[in-house]
This record gives C-alpha cells, structure tokens and sequence, in this order.
C-alpha cells in the first residue's frame, strides 16, 4: 500500500532487540527439540532434526541481523508518534470481548466491543453507533445460526 | 483433446448455480476488497475462509472444497480489478499491485477521463484473465505430469526453491525475509508430529496438539496487522475522490491501449507462474517495458492510457498464473496463493500433481469458473464503477473495527475456543510490529503451510537414502532445484551489493 512507496523506517533498536529474541528461540527450539529424540524407532531420521537444524538456522540469521545493525546509518528518522492510547483501548476491548465471548454470548459481546470501538476512533454520533453495532451484531449472530445453522455462544440464562 | 473434455467438465461443474452465486460472490466482495483501504486480497481471502466453511457444510467433500475454492479464488482475481478504483480515482492504491496505475490514472482522471481509464483497466483485466485462463489450461496436464515424476527429494528440493523465491523477493532485508521463513516453518513443527506420533513443543496444552491453526495466523497477521496499522498511524486521512465522468472509452484510446493490454497480459502471466514474483512485480515491469517500447515515453506519468492499460492486465494475468505452480505442483507461490492452498487443505485435499486425476471436479470447476468469473467482473465493474466508487468513501471509524469482529467472528465459528481468539489478536499486534519495521509475514505464513509437507519430503528422503544427506545433491532435478534456488536469494543480494535498486513485491 502507501508504505512501499519508499518510506525508510529501519529502526536500529528494534534490529536488535528482534534479533536477540530470535536468536533465543532458535537456541530454545535446539535445547527442546533435543528432549524429544527418544522415540524415533526404526529410522535414524526422528522428529527432532529439522526443527534442531531450522533452529542452527535461526541462530546463524539473527547474528547476522545483529551485524547488520551496526551497519544502519546512525540517525533514526523522528516519526509522528503512533496513537496509541486509541489502539490501547481497543485491542483491551477486543480482548476482552473474546474472554466474555463464550460466558456473555456472541451478541452481547460484539454489541459493546462494537459500541466501544466505534466511540474509541470517534466520539460522538451515538444513534448510528448504537444501529450500526445492533444491525452487525444481531444480523451476523442471525444469519449463522438461524440461516446457515452454524453455532455460536448464545445468549446468557 | 482431453484437456477440451476437462473443460467441458469443468464448465458443468462451474455453471451449476450454487457454484455461479459462489463466483459471483466471490468477485463481488473481491472488488470490494480491492477498493476498501485497509484490507488486501490477502486479508480478504483469509477473512472468507471461515464464511466459505460454513455456508458450504451441507455439501461433500468434495463439492464443498469446489464451491469455497471458486469463491475464494473469485476474491483474489476480484480484488485485482478493484484495486484499480482507488488508485484512479484516489491517487491512493488499494492494493501494492496497482501502484503504478496510480501514476497515469490519477493523471487521467485530474483530465476528467477517469471513466475511461477505469474501463480499460477492467477491460485489459479481463483480456488478462482470458489469457492466462489458457495458458493455465494448457500447462495443467504437462506440468502436472512433470511434478509426477518428482520423488520426496525432489519435492523436498522444489519447495526449498519456492520458499527461498519468496523469501528473495519479500522485503527490503534478505535477512529478515528469512528469519521469517525460519520462524514459519519453526512454528509449523509444533503439534503432533504425523510420522512418529510424538509430540513436539506442546507442553501438555491440550490446544497445541493440532499444531498452531493456520487460518489464526494467516488473519492476524494480515487482516489484524492492517487493521491495527491503519488505527495507531492514523492514516484514514479522506482523500478527494475525483468524478467518474463518461464511461466508454474512445475508439483512439481501445486503439492506444489494445497492444499495451496483450503484452501486459503475457509478462503477467509469465511473472505471475514464477514463484516469489507476483502481481506486484508484474505490473512495475509492464509499466517500464511499456515505457520503453512506447513512441511517446513522455507522455507517461502525464496520463497516457497505456500506464494504465499495461500494468493492470499484468497483475490480473499474474494472479492466474500463480494458480499454475499452486495447482500443477502444490507450491504457492505467493502469500495469497498459500492462503488459497491452506483453504484446499482444510477440505483434505492436496494440491499438486495429482489433483487434476483425484479430484478432477475441483481443479476443472475452478478454472472453469475463472472464466465465468471474469466475464461477470466485466459485466460489473462497466457499469458499477460509480457505485466501487462509493465504497472508497465508507468511514474508517466504522469499517476497522466491524474488521477486527468479523475475524474474530470467522475464527471462532471454525474454531470454537477462545485460544485461537488469543492467539489471533497476539498475530494481530506481531503482524504490526513485522510490517513497520520490514519484517515481511507472507513468508512466514508460505513456510507455515509448506512446513510439514517440505519435513515430511525431507524424512521420506533421508530414510530412503538411509540417512544420506547426499541424496537431495545427487539427484539431478533436485540438485538444479537447490542451485536455482540459491541463485534467487543470490542475485537479488549481489544486485544490493553493486548498488541497483532491486524491485521487491509486496502484497498486502
């Protein structure tokens, strides 16, 4: 989309705060992997080489991502600051929704993520909020279970 | 005279109604896709997989992997077209594959010809997908014929190759393109190892054992990560969209644009069946061949018929030849196409050489349907160009977040638990942090799909070699396969090195 376009955002710190983690999964597959070698009857290829050799891999990746690091241009470039307290509120939201999902039921849940979200990017406007949050959740919860009889978390006794 | 036989098949498959709604689905909310900011065909086919799932229940097997197939595969080719509405009318691509229509379109329309050049794109996408619906009908029988002969080492080999393409054309940063396929095929070993039956990195968690759902993935990565993108960047910023104007195109411009549209066509379709280079790639490379060839260089950028004409019949013509190495072979070739193959896979059936004998119904119906899909896309989108056009102008504050319900919504009616919903909404925030720093995450979701199939090749190898690593160099298709492949990651690296700019593809 519009990011291809050339916008150089390498950022040094996240290099190589990325590669050190990748290079620890690599290692902690290669320690797990070698705990499963046990079982491996009747053929000398068991189920822990590849992941053991696609951990080596990883390993030799990251220290190569970690030396190119060293090779960014010192300056990092200011960005505008990401929203985040927006993004904050609804990814809390959303996680909220899928913990209640199954207790409060789909249509509930999805009406006041909804009703939430929709708030959260802009406030005001109330009556299409509360219409549009009705009309997709009751329509989808519909549409699947009563049309296509599929199931989903109905409403709480 | 067979493949005529297949076809025909393939049509009654294609023409049954439920099938002609699916394909008319299909490239509806393809279009739609390609026209919304915010969701690519990626997301678009990922997000569908769920709804397909369910509204095709009551059907066998088999027929239901045909229906969801044709619908699915309706959504990639729609959203090509759709793709082109934006960038026109908008100066803002809906889809990286049009990018470069922008640069002439959004000229054109400035001139008030923006109806034409909206009608060429979808006419040169439907000569496009005319196209490469024949080479795709042509090169099925043989190709699949060749994978045939293929043993485990040789498809062990072939699909290294198809990762180390993708991987060498995905970002700006070889090294990062790896450490994603690396980590895709990582995460694919976890679950129950289908050889020896032992569990791998489950850790007695009962949700682990079938392995990380790829669909969970593939959503939260692609459909979350974008959504979550567009609401930290702000960047819903509303646009003037220019007016359609008058619709038909002039008989001069048919005539400027009828060349442009049949090379387009062919260097579509010829990038689109190589694995890694996609629609994407396609349209940079019609757009500067065009320019080259071209009486009048100067009059590209400034609006002339044939940027648009070119590059938008080569992403339609790549998107059908990325079907040939998914279905010949069973190797996507890109993040959209592995996607479609993990939609296969969910219905139990495996792409690759022998679908075109075991499941004749589903290979024959989809490229069949291809064709009717096309002809109603054109049908569409001549006159409904002013309604796609309405739909740019839906609000942000309401459509991202009816996004993020309808993936958790199309995750939990095929999965029913809230780990997957968890595990989504982790994807979600990972899939913005891989993209913002140029961490490209089709190659992880390729390598998830493909990692048990390239262990399992590999195992099937060794074993028979009785653990000889030599076999995959001493044969001599995968020992060419291995070099090609280690060429792709190669010369992309060594053009970085002397310096050029070298074209990446980037899906979205």
């Amino acid at each position: 989309m519009k990011r291809i376009m050339g916008v150089d955002k390498v950022s040094k710190t996240f290099d190589r705060y990325a590669g050190i983690i990748f290079l620890l999964i690599g290692a902690l597959f290669i320690v797990e992997s070698r705990k499963i070698s046990a079982s491996s009857y009747g053929s000398n290829v068991g189920p822990d080489i590849f992941p053991i050799a696609l951990g080596i891999v990883l390993i030799l990746l990251s220290i190569r991502l970690l030396f190119e690091t060293f090779k960014y241009s010192g300056k990092e470039k200011k960005k505008s600051k990401p929203d985040y307290k927006r993004f904050l509120i609804i990814l809390a939201a959303a996680v909220l929704y899928v913990n209640l999902l199954e207790s409060l039921g789909y249509v509930i849940t999805t009406f006041l993520f909804l009703m939430v979200s929709f708030q959260v990017m802009e406030r005001g406007g109330w009556l299409k909020t509360i219409m549009i949050a009705a009309a997709f959740s009751f329509g989808v919860y519909y549409l699947f279970v009563e049309v296509l009889q599929g199931s989903l978390p109905g409403f709480p006794i | 005279m067979e493949t005529i036989q297949f076809l025909i098949n393939g049509f009654s498959v294609a023409l049954q109604w439920q099938n002609l709604l699916f394909a008319f689905f299909g490239v509806l909310i393809g279009t739609a896709v390609g026209v919304l900011p915010g969701i690519g065909p990626m997301s678009g086919v990922a997000l569908l997989i769920p709804i397909t799932a369910t509204l095709t229940s009551g059907l066998d097997a088999e027929s239901a992997a045909a229906s969801s197939i044709i619908l699915l595969a309706g959504v990639y080719y729609g959203a090509m077209y759709g793709g082109s509405t934006t960038s026109i009318l908008l100066n803002t691509p809906g889809e990286s594959s049009s990018v470069v229509t922008a640069l002439d379109g959004y000229q054109m329309a400035k001139q008030g010809r923006a109806g034409a050049a909206l009608s060429i794109a979808a006419i040169g996408s439907f000569v496009a997908g005319i196209i490469s619906l024949l080479g795709l009908a042509l090169l099925a029988e043989p190709l699949s014929a060749l994978a045939l002969s293929f043993g485990p080492a040789e498809y062990f080999s072939l699909m290294l190759l198809g990762l180390c393409a993708v991987s060498g054309l995905a970002g700006k940063s070889i090294t990062k393109a790896l450490i994603m396929t690396v980590m895709g095929l990582l995460l694919a070993t976890i679950g129950v190892d289908n050889v020896s039956g032992v569990s791998r990195f489950t850790y007695n968690f009962p949700n682990l054992y079938s392995g990380l759902e790829f669909l969970t993935v593939a959503v939260g990565l692609f459909a979350l990560g974008e959504v979550f993108r567009t609401i930290l960047d702000r960047d819903n910023e509303e646009g003037q969209v220019s007016k359609v104007g008058r619709i038909l195109p002039t008989k001069q411009d048919l005539k400027d644009s009828s060349t442009p549209i049949l090379r387009g066509s062919l260097l579509g379709f010829f990038i689109g069946v190589l694995p890694g280079a996609g629609a994407t790639l396609a349209s940079f490379f019609s757009y500067i061949a065009e320019k080259k060839l071209s009486k009048h260089p100067g009059k590209f950028g400034k609006g002339a018929i044939a940027g648009v004409a070119a590059p938008e019949s080569a992403n339609n013509g790549a998107s059908g030849g990325a079907m040939i190495p998914l279905l010949t072979m069973g190797i996507p070739g890109s993040g959209t196409t592995a996607i479609l193959m993990g939609a296969l896979i969910m219905y139990n059936i495996q792409p690759g050489p022998l679908l075109f004998e075991d499941h004749p119904q589903v290979a024959w119906g989809l490229i069949a349907s291809m064709f009717i899909g096309n002809v109603m896309l054109l049908a569409l989108n001549m006159p409904l160009v002013k309604v796609f056009a309405k739909v740019i102008e839906t609000p942000a504050k309401y459509l991202l977040p009816i996004i993020i319900a309808i993936s958790i919504f199309g995750v939990y009616a095929v999965q029913f638990n809230t780990f997957d919903l968890m595990l989504l909404l982790a994807c979600g925030v990972l899939g913005y942090y891989f993209t913002k720093y140029d961490y490209p995450v089709a190659p992880l979701v390729l390598a998830l799909v493909l990692g048990p199939m390239i262990e399992n090749n590999m195992r099937r190898a060794l074993t028979a070699s009785d653990g000889e690593f030599s076999i995959f160099v001493t044969s001599p298709v995968s020992l060419l396969f291995l070099i090609i492949g280690a060429l792709w990651i190669c010369i992309p690296l060594f053009l970085k090195w002397k310096g050029r700019e070298v074209v990446i593809n980037e899906e979205g």
